[in-house]
């Protein structure tokens, strides 16, 4: 169980946890299903997140969301068109796949697109698209992998979306803690 | 079948305290029935996820009945949301599709599977508690004020005629009140007048 990430959720006072499991957010996921002061909303595609955190926090609710970095890509409008355009403060924690595959094959994130890169085996281009994404939509972000702090990261998300009043994204790579 | 108008008319008629979001093509002439403080309109926002942002309001606020007026062509651009409110099973959301086969505000194209998908068949099949079907006005009447107030998820189908709704957008010279805003500023209107009402 992440502990210390769920420890954050309590302490930030977080109501919700909204949006679609991976295998590192999986142990969140069943933690928060469980626990008494939080409650899930598990969506069936990620776009729906994003309405559901906005629409929480119009009910004076205080969401997190969670999903996967392939689900992100999948999010834009509903991201654009709620969350952003409605500047509510959430704080979005994205799992990332395919960072120790890039890492591995030695890619860099900024490294030219070209159909070679995009379409070899070795290199899951989920990764590679994900911050230039974040980039482009305007989204603040922060990547936390290796000896990074997942649950102090996240609080610092917190903090960011919640005095910026807008989304706030942690891009995770690693296990969460 | 029904005009837009005779739902919306309908719906004006019994409505009390429940929060109302909109969509599209129902957004401005609900504009022109009602000025109620919790009206909120899902405009220049993301086209499919009106119907998400209200069962984030409904989840929010339990206590608080919450209609999302939507439209068949958003429907289908999110038919996941059906299985996703059965999952949160929140007694008090409605959700409401005016089905006129077309995006009326683009010009009435058809959607996919227009005159064929029959909405309450997919939402009976994911779950919702209620499902509910109209394609005559006095039927519609005389079964709202039941639909209002049946423990929910409730999912109304109504069957409409295609309108002559055009592009809508939000700002200052819209024609009705809440569109003038921006959808920040209303998203904070809102927030702020279920804070008052503390339900």
């Amino acid at each position: 169980m992440p502990e210390l990430t769920l420890r954050t959720l309590i302490g930030d006072g977080v109501t919700h946890v909204v949006g679609l499991p991976d295998s590192i957010s999986g142990p969140l996921f069943d933690a928060v299903s469980s626990h008494p002061a939080l409650r899930l909303v598990t969506v069936a595609r990620e776009g729906e997140a994003f309405a559901i955190a906005s629409g929480l926090w119009i009910g004076g609710a205080r969401p997190l969301v969670v999903i996967q970095n392939t689900g992100l890509l999948e999010s834009g409008d509903s991201l654009r068109g709620t969350a952003q355009r409605m500047a509510v403060p959430l704080p979005v924690l994205i799992t990332g796949r395919g960072y120790q595959k890039m890492h591995a094959a030695g890619i860099q994130p900024d490294e030219a697109r070209t159909l070679d890169l995009l379409t070899r085996p070795d290199v899951d281009t989920t990764a590679l698209f994900t911050e230039p994404t974040l980039d482009a939509w305007g989204v603040p972000f922060k990547r936390c992998e290796g000896d990074d702090d997942p649950a102090a990261d996240l609080h610092s998300a917190i903090e960011q979306a919640r005095a910026q009043e807008r989304p706030v994204a942690l891009v995770v790579s690693r296990p969460l803690n | 079948m029904l005009t837009a108008a005779q739902l919306l008319e309908g719906l004006a008629r019994y409505r009390t305290d429940e929060v109302v979001v909109t969509t599209m093509s129902s957004a401005r002439p609900w504009g022109h029935l009602s000025s109620h403080e919790l009206d909120f309109a899902s405009i220049d926002s993301a086209m499919g996820h009106g119907a998400d942002l209200a069962l984030g309001i409904a989840l929010a606020r339990p206590a608080r009945t919450v209609i999302c007026l939507n439209g068949d062509g958003s429907m289908l651009m999110s038919l996941g949301t059906l299985a996703t409110v059965v999952g949160a099973a929140p007694l008090n959301l409605i959700l409401l599709v005016c089905d006129n086969g077309t995006f009326e505000i683009t010009g009435n194209q058809p959607v996919a599977g227009s005159g064929r998908v029959d909405h309450g068949a997919l939402a009976e099949a994911a779950g919702f508690r209620n499902v509910y079907r109209f394609e005559d006005a006095r039927d519609y009447i005389e079964t709202l004020p039941e639909v209002l107030s049946a423990l929910g998820p409730t999912f109304v189908h109504v069957l409409v005629k295609p309108g002559t709704e055009g592009p809508i957008a939000r700002g200052p010279a819209q024609e009705v009140t809440y569109l003038q805003p921006s959808l920040a500023e209303s998203a904070r209107a809102l927030r702020a007048a279920l804070d008052a009402g503390s339900t």
